[in-house]
């Protein structure tokens, strides 16, 4: 059994780096198809990633355009030396930016110069994948305990701890943590089940040429 | 890549976005979702439901009254058919049928079982104690080993549950015992090391671990470690004291209520055959 997982673990991961040595390629010798292609790969990665660390979706937004735009002119001048390591070289460009957003944080940020043919990143990321998963989290939500949704809402929205929480709800903030965890839980597992049933959604690491 | 259960988003997701994992925990999930469809998906979903409860805020509404730890769901009359069940279930499978393996909560699908039983029926002991100690649930709970990439786990930590998940307690005890202190795994190597010892049959090493994770504070293993202790008490022919570990689990609301409130509900039941208190007066 675990023999059968490591075979296919190794086979996963060599067919993961030949994806990502075929894509880098394309991208390097002109391929357009291939840049959107990337596009879609990457978009989810870098606007989950960047969402998460900012908490704040206006420039979330921003940053990933910029991520994006970086990395396809990046793989355009053939700037990645190993093209089987396509992941790690657009996670590193989306830290570099994020990191740079922070020590920068007061000044004003420079735009990046934006080629022209560049391939519409905002048609992809308005796409119907987003708002089936809006309509998924909106009936999760909806089966939620209204003391759940309550802590959910303070945790996720307001960023408040346990403790505060507790105090606000008059509960103990044992009790909050654990309707913390288990309500996280259970919307989360219900929308990403049910968002890995549409077929529409692309979440493997690649698609097939 | 393995195929991934999903342990990496459900223990590091929710942190994550509300900033409180460390940087180095950041990167290193990271470093697995954007390999992991399942955990990225998960990801997602959490980030939705942000959005969502954000766009439609929910009404505060008035901190509910506590409720009563032990308030009965039942009439009095139901009360008296659950003790008289839960007695005669007991006595009855131990003296006319074959010697159960396990009490019934244990069908939820233990990774193992125990080699620890609850106290054997001694000459002093009344048929009601005895009933106690079987109501005992000792089955191991069974532990979802993450699949971080970049040696998410601390080495031993991993070691000990990998030997964990196999069933084998020895080599947990052996390979936890080495997780560093101050590591992050500190605690959840504590209260699997302690579930080892139960398993072996070593109730005071078991229920000295379960302590230390309770007196730590709030963690993810504090309702699990007063539910065990709560077991252990039981299988000591001890009501009162699985009465209040198993009051102080329903109190937390989590996972384990229904069940711990479930077993109560029998411990009192069984308590009140024998003429006991428990129960009356908060206590």
């Amino acid at each position: 059994m675990d023999g059968d997982h490591n075979e296919k673990g190794v086979s996963s991961a060599a067919q993961a780096a030949s994806e990502d040595t075929r894509l880098a390629l394309a991208i390097g010798s002109g391929d357009p198809e291939a840049e959107r292609e990337f596009v879609l790969r990457y978009l989810p990665r870098v606007r989950a990633m960047l969402r998460a660390r900012l908490r704040n979706s206006d420039l979330a937004a921003d940053l990933v355009q910029d991520v994006m735009i970086e990395s396809i002119c990046a793989l355009r001048r053939g700037q990645l030396r190993d093209a089987s390591k396509l992941t790690p070289f657009v996670l590193a460009i989306a830290r570099n930016i994020l990191y740079s957003h922070f020590s920068d944080a007061s000044r004003r940020p420079e735009s990046l110069e934006s080629p022209d043919d560049l391939p519409d990143l905002r048609s992809v990321s308005e796409d119907v994948e987003v708002e089936q998963r809006r309509i998924l989290a909106m009936n999760a939500i909806a089966q939620l305990d209204p003391n759940d949704k309550i802590i959910l809402h303070l945790t996720l929205v307001e960023g408040l701890k346990p403790g505060m929480i507790a105090e606000r709800l008059g509960l103990s903030s044992d009790v909050v943590r654990q309707r913390k965890v288990r309500a996280t839980r259970r919307v989360a597992e219900f929308v990403a089940d049910r968002s890995q049933n549409v077929p529409s959604l692309d979440l493997t690491a690649g698609r097939t040429p | 890549m393995t195929p991934c259960n999903r342990a990496p988003a459900i223990e590091n997701a929710a942190q994550y976005i509300e900033g409180t994992l460390s940087q180095s925990d950041s990167e290193r999930f990271e470093d697995h979702y954007w390999n992991c469809p399942a955990c990225l998906a998960y990801l997602q979903a959490l980030e939705a439901v942000g959005d969502e409860l954000a766009r439609k805020p929910v009404p505060q509404i008035a901190p509910a009254p506590r409720k009563r730890a032990f308030a009965w769901p039942a009439p009095a009359w139901a009360l008296g058919a659950v003790a008289a069940l839960a007695v005669l279930a007991v006595i009855g499978t131990r003296t006319l049928g074959p010697h159960p393996e396990k009490p019934s909560q244990a069908q939820s699908a233990p990774a193992v079982l125990p080699q620890g039983t609850p106290s054997t029926q001694t000459a002093g002991s009344s048929p009601v104690q005895h009933a106690a100690a079987q109501l005992a649930d000792l089955a191991l709970p069974v532990f979802a080993t993450p699949n971080l990439r970049g040696a998410g786990l601390e080495a031993h930590f991993e070691q000990g549950m990998t030997a964990y998940a196999r069933g084998d307690c020895q080599g947990a005890l052996a390979a936890l015992s080495k997780v560093p202190a101050h590591d992050k795994n500190e605690r959840k190597a504590e209260f699997y090391s302690a579930l080892c010892r139960l398993h072996e049959g070593d109730f005071s090493s078991a229920e000295a671990g379960l302590r230390k994770v309770v007196d730590a504070g709030e963690s993810l293993q504090l309702e699990s470690a007063l539910y065990y202790l709560a077991q252990i008490d039981l299988a000591r022919n001890d009501p009162a004291g699985a009465h209040r570990y198993l009051a102080r689990t329903i109190s937390l609301q989590g996972d384990l209520e229904k069940q711990a409130r479930l077993q109560d509900q029998k411990v009192l039941a069984l308590d009140k055959m024998s003429g006991g208190t428990l129960g009356k007066d908060g206590k």
